[in-house]
């Protein structure tokens, strides 16, 4: 059964059983990456500060992933016209701009100690505001409209668009000279980072990417319950307006 | 016989610029709005002629992305399901009705540029340097917002929510273009080469216009 087809009869929706394993998997991803991050010896010049690093990065790259994932989708269902890309689109662009936003407030709390200001008009950090925006309005998109196809198919093209965010945020710190700091890691020459610190660093990002995927699991299966409703209720028998008014009878007898 | 695709867009551009010159909403709404944001700007920021020198482009810049949006999109707020069904049955070709608003949109904001360019030389006091790229620049950009405006306008048509939602869409979409137009008018004040900036909107406009071409029949079939 093509789930873009389905109509929900069979079982009802509200009564399905969801799976718990994305829960645990969350928790512990998030526990290991907690003690990590507070394992490691911090930076020999930010100190205690360096630790935002471990949730800083992750959620940056994670939100690329993310983002890409959802033009990934986008273009399948625009190739498919299965309703199950459609909802992976829109549920990675959930995530990506949760993580986004995670990026954001953990970026401006270290700006605020090393740079002393909150917010600064680097390139990096308005092109990743921007980004946070335009898949805020990627979302907005997919709210304007209860049909599911136009929908799906609207949103598929401005997630295919959106995605030249992505590289335009990644490299800014190369195309611009601005505050933000340059690739530690994605660099052919060499890597800057001590060896404990890249370790734990790949290892927060292993992390995320799991709590990355328990999300999308519980996303996805909360976004086929959702559309499954909405083709349920939209073919259901359901009373019209007025339906509660019963004609006048003489006597106040039915 | 059915009318060439060139024949087709050009119709519907002739359709919109007519609409444009009865309704006059570019004209008498939307420019004079331009106007009045790029005189609100130094009472906010202060009266001093070398800051307002300085950050004049900028300025300039911002209103056209935020209020050539308005340009772009203004068929798409008022255009209802019934017109866009009967478009849809007369056979035309969804990518000629997007050729075609995309050029009278084009047409439109050019003028648009035009005038609060004019106008912004003369309230900031704006150096003329590099004259002779003007032209080139001003059409890259209107060609590039007009084929993102109308694309977003066919994306979010008969949606709710349209009039506010196509400007979000477009705002922050228009961060390249926006980025481009700014760095080329420095490049040409500081003397440098700008011909990179150029091929960034040039290779804006062409992916916008391959994009809206493509997709402009699956999203006729949705709206």
């Amino acid at each position: 059964m093509t789930i873009g087809t389905t109509t929900g009869a069979e079982s009802d929706p509200r009564q399905s059983k969801p799976s718990l394993w994305p829960w645990y998997a969350m928790g512990v991803a998030g526990v290991v990456t907690l003690i990590a991050s507070f394992v490691v010896p911090p930076d020999a010049i930010q100190e205690q500060l360096s630790r935002i690093l471990y949730v800083h990065v992750p959620a940056a790259w994670l939100a690329y992933l993310a983002f890409s994932i959802t033009m990934l989708a986008s273009a399948m269902y625009l190739w498919k016209k299965s309703m199950t890309w459609d909802r992976i689109a829109a549920s990675s662009a959930e995530i990506g701009v949760l993580l986004t936003g995670l990026t954001l407030a953990v970026g401006m709390i270290w700006g605020k100690s090393t740079w002393g200001v909150w917010w600064t008009w680097d390139a990096r950090l308005t092109l990743t505001a921007i980004m946070f925006f335009v898949y805020l309005g990627y979302l907005a998109l997919r709210r304007s409209t209860d049909n599911l196809e136009a929908r799906a198919r609207r949103s598929a093209i401005l997630g295919v668009l959106a995605v030249v965010q992505v590289p335009l945020v990644h490299f800014s710190v190369i195309w611009w000279r601005g505050l933000h700091q340059t690739p530690s890691l994605a660099k052919p020459a060499s890597v800057d980072m001590d060896t404990e610190m890249v370790i734990t660093l790949f290892l927060a990002v292993a992390m995320f990417t799991v709590m990355y995927v328990s999300m999308m699991t519980k996303r996805v299966e909360l976004a086929r319950l959702e559309d499954e409703l909405l083709e349920r209720d939209d073919s259901a028998d359901l009373p019209v307006a007025g339906d509660a008014v019963v004609a006048p009878t003489l006597g106040g007898e039915s | 016989m059915t009318p060439s695709f060139f024949s087709q867009a050009s119709a519907i551009t002739r359709r919109d610029l007519m609409r444009e010159r009865r309704s006059g909403e570019v004209l008498w709404v939307t420019l004079p709005f331009g106007a009045v944001a790029l005189l609100l700007i130094p009472i906010a920021i202060g009266v001093d002629t070398p800051t307002l020198k300085d950050v004049g482009v900028g300025m300039f810049w911002v209103v056209i992305m935020l209020f050539g949006v308005l340009v772009a999109v203004r068929r798409t707020t008022t255009a209802n399901q019934a017109e866009r069904d009967m478009v849809a049955l007369t056979g035309l070709d969804p990518a000629a009705s997007y050729v075609g608003s995309a050029l009278a949109n084009f047409v439109l904001l050019l003028a648009y540029e035009v005038v609060l360019g004019a106008l912004t030389v003369v309230l900031y006091d704006i150096e003329m340097t590099g004259f002779a790229w003007f032209p080139l620049i001003l059409i890259l950009v209107a060609a590039g917002l007009a084929l993102l405006g109308t694309l977003a306008g066919a994306i979010v048509a008969g949606g709710t929510g349209t009039s506010a939602l196509v400007p979000f869409i477009v705002a922050p979409l228009s961060v390249p273009l926006l980025i481009a137009a700014t760095q080329s008018f420095e490049g040409l004040r500081l003397g440098h080469s700008i011909l990179t900036w150029v091929l960034m909107l040039v290779v804006i406009v062409l992916v916008l216009a391959i994009a809206g071409v493509l997709t402009a029949r699956p999203l006729q079939e949705t709206s």
